[in-house]
């Protein structure tokens, strides 16, 4: 059975991929037991050679000293520990991403997390990206490609809707790949709000835009509420309230008891979200969180938790030799990043990780985090009984206990954050998934391998018929693609990307002319790596501009590049 | 106003001050600051040779000749230097995320105040240029735009610590080319145009909104009375609150500042026709270019300008500017501002304040005013600051020569007490910063995977698995 | 004789005050012409030559356009006009060699008032002066801050046209030149970051491009370059050989060839557009490798590359004092400094408002600025006066005072860079200029309205 373990389950991996799902994965009965492995529980101190016992998939017996039941079947655990398994604080595991517009292919190379936009509510009242009533778990429809979350240990996971303001409900859900309709743990966790406008002309279409919407969604609740609790009260003095699915979704999160989780990362987004949340009363998480060891005593007084992206920033590749210098900011923000969970959890912030979508990274990241001040088993409880508690399923998930649910991460060696150690298998719901190693894995890329408008992009951009200069560099944070523009239009931060319905991907950024400071929109397409389109700006006739990425590398590499092609 | 609403909105008012306070930390311990010998440009009550200034607690407390300086107090020399009060800009869109939320024709429920950006490095830039306090506003594209920030430049700071408490709400009107949209294309597939593509049009949106504002308080009032009645109705419900219409109430009510961009002399005319019929005064019309033309109208509505100094040509509705607008305007009592709705202009408002004396002939004090005590009081602060007064802010610039000559530089500017552009030290912090580059820029995460994915060092990424499967 | 010019200009200015208001709802507008060239004797005046020492209490006396006399003693001749300069003081006129002065009069919404950019790629033989409309309001109102004379140039593109350097007074292009072409406006494709670009103008480029096409293109349009380049050398040679030889034939006329000469001659200077270090540096390897006269246009981060440009003696016509730092950890006054720092590494620079038409009279007020930061007062006088004129090679007739150079001299009652500084009286080449402009006429109209 150690084989098994160690790379007989290669093979049903790589099965796996060309078959989904395998038959001998169903098979009954479900009972097993995992002996002479490490066992750290998380809710207790750690065995150093103890067995687990799963039946029917729930932890059944965990401890030193277990009986194997005759029943069971037998996995020697010899040379690895078994964790609780592994829960993604934020995710959109399991939502399929929406399908390429036709046409243009603008959506085509974009390579952010493919955006899962959802569909509108049927009877909705509000415009899509103002719905809080969307809910993940009604969209949850593609449990085939759990394999990289898988490797980096992840047996659960919180999946939330992408979207504009209203993103949806989240749910937690187990990554099990072959009862699909059993994932939830629950159905309902958290109203997940994004700051982005709606864009396409729509209100609200700017950042203002989203907090007076969010605001008078937010009152109208209340109004609603107050309305719906005087008929209840006295029918037959009123005419009946009409029934709106939007503000009726929003009783729970107006109530304090339905969590909202805000998708932010800097330190302005943080504290709006705090103040909105201050406003309205309401139960908030931070998503993201980037920047929140810069608002840690703000958080710890409002008792506000963060799900920390674990998707570290750092340079991908070389600049190019003639490349624009790298801004401070950046070169700090990637030297803070692992320092920023330790700095969280030493001042008293509730911290819970999130893969930030990328898998690859997360383990090694999850290391630098403990190099970087977090303690390693504050380490692995932010992965596993923090997120449970988090999200209200601590008495089912989130340590390995009797009676919880047989979620379970394996790895080779005695300890998850050494550096030589592998995940070898993931149980859910009671059920080995084996792990492939990493270069095994189709898709294991970074993000910023992924082809798409991060990076540094060359654009010019003609207005009033002069044409400027702007170095564009955009990178993606917790989903998003943000950044700034240097230049002829002078510093500013690019706000995010949007990419809009029609595939047309859009920003904002503040430019400064001879006329003036001023908000300039840019909407375009990248079409064969060129991202090219229009520049909107109040009272001036409409520009355009067109962008190439920046080359990496040498001068000599693009010339021999040319020659190649030609 | 009904009560209920009232205290809706107090309640309102009150929540944001504890989101101000929540960010503010404990109240700052402020090093007192002796500026001694100086030439003192007060502003308001004249130009004082061979004069200190004593700032102490965010305040100036005394002004005079051989001040002493309290214990621990910062003594800066300014001899052959110039003290005159920070600039103020009452049109800019700096140190913000967002500028224009153009989808609808009314956007009063916007407001500037939730997208502000503390870290916007233009912020430090127009300090270095002597301003201390930003009137930002909502950008142009539709009638009646979003509520402006007054904002002081404590740049480093919160958000909570740069917003004054107490300074009156604002809100942005706009009029003319930017809101007809005629200079941008349809784009094919696009939205529709907006309503309105005309002047006539962007009578009736204020026009319109207005209307409905008078309703909404009268749907308040009804209610209030109602609420008043005993024993109340079971059923009765307040009204749905209206964020577009709130601060529409609030102008009616003068509690809200207008700040209009307008240009064109008639449609500058129409607005101030259109405020006396709903019973309130524009406090600034924004650029007004062709104020000069109707001055006596202006003056009679008690409205102010707040302009460029001589941008002209840019735009048709800005071929009749002139550089004497102001001059025009002053000598026709209305009180008159000049602004830069620019990062980069408001790095020199001195050199534009400093043309007007040469365009129509403002007295050096007159000119001074136009970026000082009058920008103060177009945002109902002059109370506050805008001129180096005992009991006043202290924000005040110090610079290297008059500060109407263009060989002037600021050396510090100095925002309610404390210092917060030094030249001096933005010199010497050139090095510091460039070796913090240096050692940035060879850490990790800031160095490039080599190209067969070893990057960094060992064990900071998965290492496939060794033996075992062949 | 002071009066007489007074009552003369005023004279023309009542006319136009009278007659002239129905035109001014017209784009551009009647500028007052210029008087008739004089002898003119300005008394007891400071005097700035710029070229040699300050006299702070002389004579200046000019007649059929040129400069005459200065001196602390000089004799008025007889039948000059004379002005009492007591209090006043005496400045060349200044001049910006960065404009595109009567070409573009109302970028926002008015685009049938921009002439300044042709269609097309390569454009040689569009030249300003056949643009340049006199009766542009920004003539106006840039004279009478004391610029007399500019450089005007056509934009857009690759080779952009030819720039003229005109008087700001006259009502022709023909009595308002200085010189019909003065410099061959060339924008390269953008250098760097990828080595890709569109050329000066998104000519050419297709939505089906990519990185590696945009490299190709951006070679393409160099390419283009060089053979325009080539093609008008062996024109010249082949022009340069039936000359002397009757028996070769000439070569057919070819209006774009013949438009290259006096660049490809060297004769002439080449105006490039780059502000970038990387463009910068390609404008000027360029201009070496192809045996070009260069001028650095713009030259926002000209600093940089000193080395070079002083290696290569080429000059930049500093523009972008006033830009924004173009990053956001730039220095704040990285731009103000950009003079001085020219200055010090002894890169040849001029300064100019780096704006079309209607801010051009900042340029006072540009270079003062630069002496806020670190460039002697000296030298931003002469970064708008002398150097401008040297750099675009007519320095031996304009940017000083000093006999035998053309009469554009103004007359001011303080320093000449202030912005508090009044201009009292304009000569541009030696005739009487009136101060009033679209801005006086509507201010005169509306002033007194009560």
């Amino acid at each position: 059975m150690h084989l098994l373990l160690r790379w007989g389950g290669r093979l049903a991996a790589i099965a796996a991929l060309t078959a989904p799902p395998l038959a001998a994965q169903r098979v009954t009965p479900a009972t097993y037991a995992i002996t002479n492995a490490r066992i750290v529980p998380v809710a207790g101190p750690a065995i150093e050679k103890g067995t687990i016992v799963i039946r029917d998939g729930l932890i059944a017996a965990v401890g030193a000293a277990v009986t194997v039941p005759a029943d069971a079947r037998t996995i020697d655990g010899s040379g690895h520990t078994v964790y609780p398994g592994l829960i993604d604080g934020y995710s959109t595991l399991g939502l399929r991403a929406a399908a390429a517009p036709a046409g243009g292919g603008g959506f085509g190379g974009f390579g952010a997390p493919a955006p899962t936009r959802p569909a509108g509510a049927p009877n909705s009242n509000a415009p899509i990206g103002l719905q809080p009533e969307i809910r993940a778990i009604d969209q949850v429809i593609d449990n085939t490609d759990f394999a990289t979350a898988h490797a980096a240990g992840f047996a659960a996971a919180l999946t939330a809707p992408q979207g504009r303001i209203y993103e949806g409900q989240s749910a937690l859900i187990t990554l099990k790949t072959d009862d699909f309709g059993a994932v939830a743990v629950r159905p309902t966790v958290a109203l997940q709000i994004g700051f982005q406008g709606l864009g396409g002309g729509t209100y609200p279409g700017s950042l203002m835009g989203v907090f007076a919407a969010l605001r008078q969604s937010l009152l109208d609740a209340q109004h609603y509420r107050d309305q719906q609790a005087a008929y209840a009260k006295a029918p037959r003095t009123m005419a009946r309230p009409a029934y709106d699915p939007s503000l009726d979704a929003l009783q729970p999160v107006i109530a304090g008891t339905m969590p909202v989780i805000f998708r932010v990362s800097t330190q302005r987004e943080i504290e709006r979200a705090l103040d909105l949340a201050k406003e309205f009363k309401l139960k908030a998480m931070i998503g993201g969180g980037s920047e929140a060891f810069r608002v840690a005593d703000r958080l710890k007084t409002e008792g506000v938790p963060v799900l920390l992206s674990m998707s570290f920033p750092r340079r991908t590749a070389a600049p190019a030799a003639d490349a624009e210098p790298e801004p401070l900011r950046l070169l700090r923000e990637r030297v803070q990043a692992p320092k920023t969970p330790g700095e969280l959890q030493k001042a008293g912030v509730r911290i819970a990780l999130q893969a930030g979508g990328n898998y690859t990274d997360f383990l090694a990241n999850l290391r630098r985090a403990v190099a970087g001040g977090l303690s390693a088993d504050d380490a692995v409880r932010a992965a596993t009984l923090t997120t449970a508690e988090l999200f209200g399923v601590a008495d089912r998930l989130g340590s390995i206990e009797v009676g919880k649910i047989a979620n379970l991460t394996v790895v080779r060696g005695a300890d998850l954050l050494a550096a030589d150690a592998r995940v070898t298998a993931v149980w859910v719901d009671g059920r080995p998934n084996t792990v492939a190693p990493p270069t095994a894995i189709a898709g294991a890329r970074g993000p910023g391998a992924r082809p798409g408008l991060e990076g540094a992009w060359q654009m010019q951009v003609e207005l009033d018929g002069v044409e400027r200069v702007v170095a564009l560099a955009l990178r993606e944070e917790d989903g998003r693609l943000r950044g700034a523009i240097t230049g002829d239009l002078g510093a500013a931060d690019v706000s995010d990307v949007l990419v809009e319905a029609n595939g047309d991907i859009a920003f904002v950024a503040v430019v400064t002319t001879t006329e003036g400071t001023e908000e300039a929109w840019f909407r375009g397409t990248l079409t064969r790596g060129v991202f090219a389109g229009r520049v909107e700006i109040v009272g001036h006739a409409t520009g355009k501009f067109a962008g190439l990425r920046q080359n990496t590398g040498s001068t000599t590499d693009r010339t021999r590049e040319r020659q190649e092609e030609r | 106003m009904p009560r209920s609403m009232l205290s809706a909105r107090r309640a309102l008012m009150l929540l944001a001050g504890l989101a101000v306070t929540a960010n503010a930390q404990a109240p700052r311990k402020i090093t007192p600051m002796l500026i001694k010998n100086g030439t003192v440009i007060t502003v308001t009550k004249g130009t004082l040779a061979n004069t200190d200034v004593l700032l102490e607690n965010g305040k100036i407390t005394k002004i005079g000749a051989n001040l002493t300086a309290p214990p621990g107090a910062e003594v800066y020399d300014a001899t052959g230097k110039y003290v005159m009060p920070g600039i103020i800009d009452p049109h800019s869109h700096s140190m913000s995320d967002a500028t224009n939320e153009g989808s609808l024709s009314v956007t009063s429920m916007v407001r500037i105040m939730d997208v502000l950006n503390p870290t916007a490095v233009n912020g430090y830039r127009s300090l270095a240029g002597g301003v201390t306090m930003i009137n930002i506003l909502h950008g142009s594209a539709n009638t009646i735009g979003g509520q402006s920030a007054t904002l002081k430049l404590k740049v480093g700071r919160t958000i909570g610590e740069m917003l004054p408490a107490g300074a009156p709400p604002g809100i942005k009107f706009a009029l003319g080319e930017n809101v007809t949209r005629k200079s941008s294309t349809q784009i094919p597939g696009g939205p529709p145009r907006r309503y309105p593509a005309t002047r006539m049009g962007q009578e009736e949106i204020i026009r319109d909104a207005f209307t409905r504002a008078r309703s909404y308080k009268a749907e308040w009032d009804a209610y209030r009375a109602k609420a008043a009645m005993k024993p109340v109705k079971a059923a009765l419900v307040a009204p749905r609150r209206d964020l577009e219409l709130e601060p529409l109430v609030e102008i009616l009510e003068g509690k809200r500042f207008v700040h209009a961009h307008s240009y064109r002399s008639d449609e500058i005319v129409m607005l101030l026709e259109l405020a006396k019929e709903f019973g309130f005064t524009v406090r600034t019309l924004q650029h007004a270019l062709d104020a000069y033309k109707v001055a006596p109208e202006i003056k009679a509505s008690g409205a102010s300008v707040s302009a460029f100094a001589d941008s002209w040509s840019y735009k048709i509705e800005a071929y009749d500017a002139i550089p004497y607008n102001v001059a025009i305007n002053v000598r026709n009592g209305v009180r008159s501002t000049i602004n830069s709705d620019s990062d980069e202009r408001i790095r020199r408002l001195n050199i534009d304040a400093a043309k007007l004396i040469k365009y129509g002939g403002l007295t050096e004090t007159e000119a001074f005013e136009t970026i000082t005590i009058n920008g103060a009081w177009q945002l109902g602060m002059e109370q506050r600051t805008g001129s180096i007064e005992v009991g006043k802010d202290a924000d005040i610039g110090i610079w290297n020569a008059h500060p109407f000559s263009v060989y002037a530089r600021v050396d510090r500017t100095i925002v309610d007490g404390e210092t917060f552009f030094d030249r001096a030290k933005d010199e010497a912090e050139r090095a510091a910063r460039a070796a913090e580059r240096a050692e940035l820029e060879k850490a990790e995460p800031n160095t490039a995977p080599s190209p067969r994915g070893g990057g960094g060092p060992p064990g900071a990424r998965p290492t496939p698995p060794t033996g075992g499967a062949r | 004789m002071r009066t007489l010019i007074q009552s003369a200009s005023r004279a023309v200015v009542g006319a136009l005050a009278l007659g002239a208001l129905p035109l001014q709802a017209q784009l551009g507008s009647p500028n007052p012409a210029p008087g008739p060239q004089q002898t003119v004797a300005i008394r007891n005046a400071r005097i700035v030559p710029v070229v040699g020492a300050e006299l702070a209490s002389g004579t200046i006396v000019f007649s059929a356009g040129k400069i005459t006399a200065i001196g602390a003693n000089v004799s008025v001749p007889a039948g000059a006009q004379v002005i009492d300069g007591t209090g006043l003081s005496v400045y060349p006129g200044m001049m910006d060699a960065g404009t595109s002065m009567g070409l573009a009069e109302i970028p926002q919404g008015a685009n049938a008032t921009m002439d300044a950019s042709e269609v097309g790629s390569f454009n040689p033989n569009s030249i300003a002066y056949y643009g340049i409309t006199p009766h542009s309001a920004h003539i106006g109102v840039t004279r009478v801050v004391g610029i007399t004379h500019v450089l005007s140039s056509p934009s857009g593109g690759i080779v952009s046209g030819q720039a003229s350097l005109v008087n700001l007074a006259g009502w022709t292009p023909a009595a308002m030149s200085v010189q019909q072409k003065a410099g061959l406006v060339i924008t390269l494709p953008r250098a760097g970051g990828g080595g890709f670009g569109f050329g000066g103008g998104f000519g050419g480029f297709g939505g089906g491009a990519n990185n590696a096409d945009a490299t190709r293109q951006r070679e393409k349009q160099l390419d283009s370059l060089k053979a325009l380049i080539a093609d008008a050398r062996a024109y010249a040679q082949a022009l340069d050989a039936s000359a002397k030889d009757k028996s070769i034939p000439r070569p057919v006329a070819d209006v774009k060839l013949d438009a290259m000469l006096p660049y490809v001659r060297g004769q002439l200077p080449v105006l490039f557009q780059a502000d970038r270090a990387v463009d910068i540096k390609a404008s000027v390897d360029f201009a070496s490798e192809q045996g070009l006269t260069a001028i650095i246009v713009g030259g926002r981060e000209a600093p940089e590359q000193a080395a070079l440009l002083k290696a290569k003696n080429v000059p930049v016509l500093y523009g972008t004092l006033r830009n924004l730092p173009s990053r956001e950890d730039d220095a704040y006054d990285i731009n103000y400094s950009a003079p001085a720092k020219l200055a010090a590494a002894g890169v040849r620079f001029a300064i100019t408002a780096g704006d079309g038409g209607a801010e051009v009279r900042d340029l006072p007020h540009i270079a003062g600025m630069a002496a806020a930061f670190g460039l002697s007062k000296e030298d931003a006088l002469k970064s708008v006066t002398l150097w401008p004129a040297q750099i675009t090679g007519i320095g031996d007739r304009f940017g000083s005072l000093e006999v035998g150079k053309v009469a554009n001299l103004v007359v001011v009652d303080g320093d000449l860079l202030e912005a508090r500084t009044n201009t009292k009286y304009l000569f541009i080449d030696g005739r009487a200029v009136s101060l009033e402009n679209r801005h006086t006429t509507l201010y005169n109209t509306h002033k007194d309205r009560r």
